[in-house]
């Protein structure tokens, strides 16, 4: 028996707004169809009638989950197309919280997977690990979420001395806190039955449709901006670019936790090696001068991209944002097809989707 | 810092310039697109030919050829949000249902407007000027 099966915007088994049509033959999805725009904000258009720091401010909330990547790569267009320099002790700062958001983004995407599977004793532990490094962001930063870490020229708060051994000390208990839960997801048997073989996209597909980030890593596809194209003084750090040839489900949780490995890595040696001098080039409002920069920033879910046109004055002219789900999504219906609609839920999750990031 | 090479090319190129760049495996980062200080429509695809971001601008055109058939969604939902908010047509893309905005947007209000004409007469347009 055929039947279409429609789930979302607003559904038990989806944390974000999206719209999947489920073409299905009994228990097996034969086809589906994604629809997105149920949370689309206009922020590019308001970005054109705001100036550099009021738009740090805008598209800070573009994302809940990945706030500093935003205000980040937006920050590095206008410093391109102004040709500004931003000092070695702010680069350094801006890559300690990049890594440590994409520590909690990862924690984050993990607990809700093992949510969706019904493993939610996992759930609630990573949650509360998560914690940690959530406290870390505190402190550093002032704020849970909406950093606010980054301005037009560098970082807009300091890591004191204090602080930096503070955060140094934290990685050893990070490290322990991963090394339990790596165990746990290679190991556990509900974990591996619910995930392996589910959600397959492979190499040629994750190519194809140009898939980013860990999801187009668990398919083989070796790709990180941070290596391919170093930006902010990631060129100073030694880390690895973990890949997996399975590209199910299961592969998607292993790069996410080696990865957080590698951010861990990354933060230590930035605290270890924190340059002496200025964060910023004096936090001041400028002109964005004619021009046009594209950038991208290793954001937790894959490649962002900015577009920023500036035309002489203190407001943008024109930005564009490309979030990572944009170009993960259109995966989502060649993953569904083939698999069981119990699993459907479980893969619209695996590309930690940001729907509201994606519609903007 | 990452660099931003800007090439400008006629429309005819687009397609070639694709196929050369899917051949090499480039990947195709975004298709962008906006309006430039002369009011020209400015497309630009920007591949990743890595550690450089390459620009390809086509400027002046409302149809443009799709490059879906090399690209797949890379490039049909990049088009397909262009096509709603600066109305730029691409020859041979299903644009029968919508992407990001609402679904009456296209019976109510037409394509286009959204990016194209500035944010003070959207308002007007769209509230008759009576939330400024």
């Amino acid at each position: 028996m055929s039947y279409i099966v429609p789930i979302g915007p607003y559904h038990p088994a989806l944390e974000e707004p999206i719209h999947a049509k489920l073409y299905t033959e009994g228990e097996i999805i034969k086809d589906a169809e994604v629809f997105v725009g149920y949370n689309h904000r206009g922020i590019e258009k308001l970005a054109t009638e705001r100036n550099a720091i009021q738009t740090l401010v805008l598209v800070e909330r573009v994302c809940g989950i990945c706030s500093h990547s935003h205000a980040f790569t937006y920050a590095m267009c206008v410093e391109a197309i102004n040709g500004l320099e931003v000092p070695k002790r702010g680069q350094y700062i801006r890559v300690i919280t990049a890594e440590l958001e994409r520590l909690h983004s990862h924690f984050l995407w993990l607990g809700i997977a093992c949510h969706i599977i019904g493993h939610d004793s996992m759930f609630m532990h990573i949650w509360d690990e998560r914690e940690l490094v959530m406290d870390l962001l505190e402190k550093m930063t002032g704020n849970r979420v909406n950093y606010a870490m980054v301005t037009v020229g560098g970082a807009r708060r300091d890591v004191d001395d204090e602080l930096r051994r503070e955060l140094l000390a934290s990685c050893p208990k990070l490290k322990a806190i991963l090394d339990r839960i790596a165990e746990i997801a290679m190991t556990d048997k509900t974990i591996a039955m619910r995930t392996k073989g589910v959600g397959v996209l492979t190499k040629e597909d994750a190519l194809r449709m140009g898939a980013v980030g860990p999801h187009a890593r668990a398919s083989g596809v070796d790709i990180d901006v941070r290596r391919d194209s170093p930006y902010s003084s990631y060129e100073d750090f030694k880390f690895k670019v973990h890949t997996v040839d399975s590209g199910d489900v299961y592969a998607r949780v292993l790069v996410r936790v080696l990865e957080c490995y590698e951010s861990i890595k990354i933060i230590s040696q930035a605290l270890e090696n924190l340059p002496e001098g200025p964060i910023n080039l004096g936090n001041k409002l400028i002109k964005i001068k004619e021009g046009q920069a594209v950038c991208r920033h290793e954001a937790p879910r894959g490649q962002l991209s900015h577009m920023v046109v500036g035309d002489g004055g203190f407001n943008n002219h024109r930005v564009s944002i490309h979030v990572p789900s944009y170009k993960n999504t259109p995966t989502v219906p060649h993953m569904l097809r083939g698999n069981t609609v119990a699993d459907a839920g479980l893969i619209i999750a695996s590309i930690d989707p940001c729907f509201s990031c994606l519609d903007r | 810092m990452q660099e931003y090479k800007r090439i400008d090319i006629d429309k005819e190129q687009i397609v070639p310039l694709a196929e050369r760049m899917h051949r090499q495996g480039r990947q195709l980062v975004m298709i962008h697109g906006f309006i430039n200080g002369d009011g020209q429509l400015d497309i630009s695809y920007d591949y990743a030919v890595e550690p450089v971001i390459e620009g390809y601008h086509v400027v002046g055109e409302t149809v443009l050829p799709s490059i879906g058939d090399i690209y797949d969604t890379a490039a049909t939902w990049p088009e397909r949000e262009l096509n709603e908010l600066f109305a730029v047509e691409f020859e041979g893309l299903d644009t029968s249902k919508r992407l990001f905005l609402p679904e009456d947007m296209l019976e109510t209000q037409g394509r286009g407007q959204i990016m194209v004409m500035p944010l003070k007469e959207l308002v007007e347009k769209n509230l008759g000027g009576e939330d400024k």
